[in-house]
């Protein structure tokens, strides 16, 4: 056969591949994130061990290791070290998905949506994913001090609670205006 | 080549093409689905309508300029009525959520706008050559990125779309990209000398599987529609979206500073 005519028949499917891809169910993309008890779980494991996380991060940690112990288990903890730090990561950037998926299902439910708004919301998230694997990348390759991170769970972990509380007071709202009508 | 001057692979294509429209328009009245879709039920009649206004001119006319031009114009009433089709099927699927339904039509309105000033812009020196064929081309780009576009915002905000629907709007971008990729990526090769009924045969071949995918679709009625979802008033997204705005950005400050202090420390 032609390898132009393969080449154009590979385009079309390609287009065809894309266009599923797109409008592909969200409910099985969601699926985990939807799963309560995964989500609790996921969320008590990030606010209840996070003192540890940090005490386990400690400088002064590898700093007495290092002076007490051979190299080899100094650096095996600063690895273990790092793999801490980018799994608490990873919670951070779930909590953050967390907040925009709220953040949209409170849009789709609205009966007037700013533009301005959303493409703050969307320059936002573009943002945040660029400066995360940035990060990510740079714990890969590095080590970084901590204290930051402290400061930043507490500011998703307090915001993701004050906006559960939204949610299950609109959803009040929601269900007292339709037993009314 | 046939008594209509076609060839005959394209003559059997295009019959093939008539035949499946016919069994999509009585799909879309024997469902009920008609009353629903009424605009998207005209876009095939008029499909329909169009193959046998061509039958009548070229079998009466023969193929030459003028012929080729009034096919063209009922090209341009189909396209028309393609848009409004489309965007119907965007309306049904986004009435449940006001608020996206009212961020799509202003995306599709930017869109088609930006696109039709590029378009102009890429054309400029030549408009008043513009033949069908480029209006044709410049159609399809405006109506493929207004569709993807409204395509990505459906995505975007995760908004469910019942699986006939999304076979619809699957058909409707599939169409206008195999007609790009046809008349802008593959037109030289077309050209080539034992090539000269490709191009309607591969025009042809992606509307028979468009047409073939609608009718797998509206094999069954569609489905009952949503009810509209919305909160008691709208205070509650002029509350809390700029508050969630503020929150994320705030987050996104803290990464930052995450970040510059990481580049320091190394």
């Amino acid at each position: 056969m032609n390898p132009s005519l393969l080449l154009f028949a590979g385009s079309l499917a390609a287009v065809l591949i894309f266009l599923v891809w797109l409008l592909r169910d969200p409910r099985n993309t969601a699926t985990r994130a939807k799963d309560p008890l995964a989500a609790e779980e996921l969320e008590r494991r990030h606010v209840t061990y996070f003192p540890q996380v940090l005490r386990a991060l400690a400088a002064e940690d590898i700093a007495y290791l290092a002076s007490r112990c051979a190299g080899d288990l100094s650096s095996s903890v600063r690895k273990e070290r790092r793999k801490i730090v980018l799994a608490y990561l990873a919670f951070l950037r779930n909590d953050f998905l967390k907040l925009w998926q709220m953040a949209n299902v409170i849009a789709k439910m609205s009966q007037k949506v700013g533009a301005a708004q959303e493409i703050e919301r969307f320059r936002l998230i573009l943002v945040f994913y660029a400066r995360y694997e940035l990060i990510r990348f740079k714990f890969q390759f590095g080590f970084t001090p901590v204290p930051e991170l402290g400061s930043l769970s507490d500011f998703v972990g307090s915001l993701a609670l004050r906006l559960d509380i939204a949610m299950k007071e609109l959803s009040e709202r929601a269900a007292l205006t339709s037993s009314q009508a | 080549m046939s008594s209509l001057g076609l060839p005959l692979q394209v003559l059997v294509l295009w019959g093939c093409s008539s035949l499946v429209q016919l069994v999509v328009l009585v799909l879309l009245f024997k469902e009920g689905s008609f009353r629903k879709l009424s605009l998207f039920t005209a876009y095939t009649a008029l499909n329909i309508c169009q193959a046998g206004f061509l039958l009548f001119i070229y079998k009466h006319y023969g193929f030459g300029p003028r012929t080729t031009e009034m096919a063209w114009f009922s090209q341009t009433i189909t396209l028309v009525a393609q848009g409004f089709a489309a965007t119907e099927i965007l309306r049904v699927v986004l009435r449940p959520y006001q608020g996206i339904w009212g961020l799509a039509w202003r995306l599709l309105i930017f869109t088609a706008t930006v696109v039709i000033i590029l378009e102009a812009k890429i054309t400029y020196p030549s408009w008043s050559w513009a033949k069908w064929f480029d209006l044709n081309v410049s159609y399809n780009w405006t109506f493929a990125i207004a569709m993807l576009a409204c395509l990505l915002l459906i995505r975007y905000y995760s908004i469910p779309v019942p699986k006939a629907y999304k076979i619809i709007l699957i058909g409707f971008c599939f169409c206008s990209c195999a007609d790009l990729v046809i008349n802008e990526g593959f037109l030289p090769i077309f050209y080539l000398p034992g090539n000269e009924n490709l191009w309607q045969s591969a025009t042809l071949l992606s509307f028979i599987v468009v047409l073939l995918l609608w009718a797998v679709a509206l094999w069954k009625p569609l489905p009952a529609e949503n009810p509209r979802l919305s909160l008691p008033s709208n205070d509650a997204y002029q509350r809390l979206s700029p508050e969630i705005n503020d929150r994320l950005r705030l987050l996104n400050e803290k990464l930052q500073r995450l970040w510059k202090r990481e580049a320091r420390s190394n």
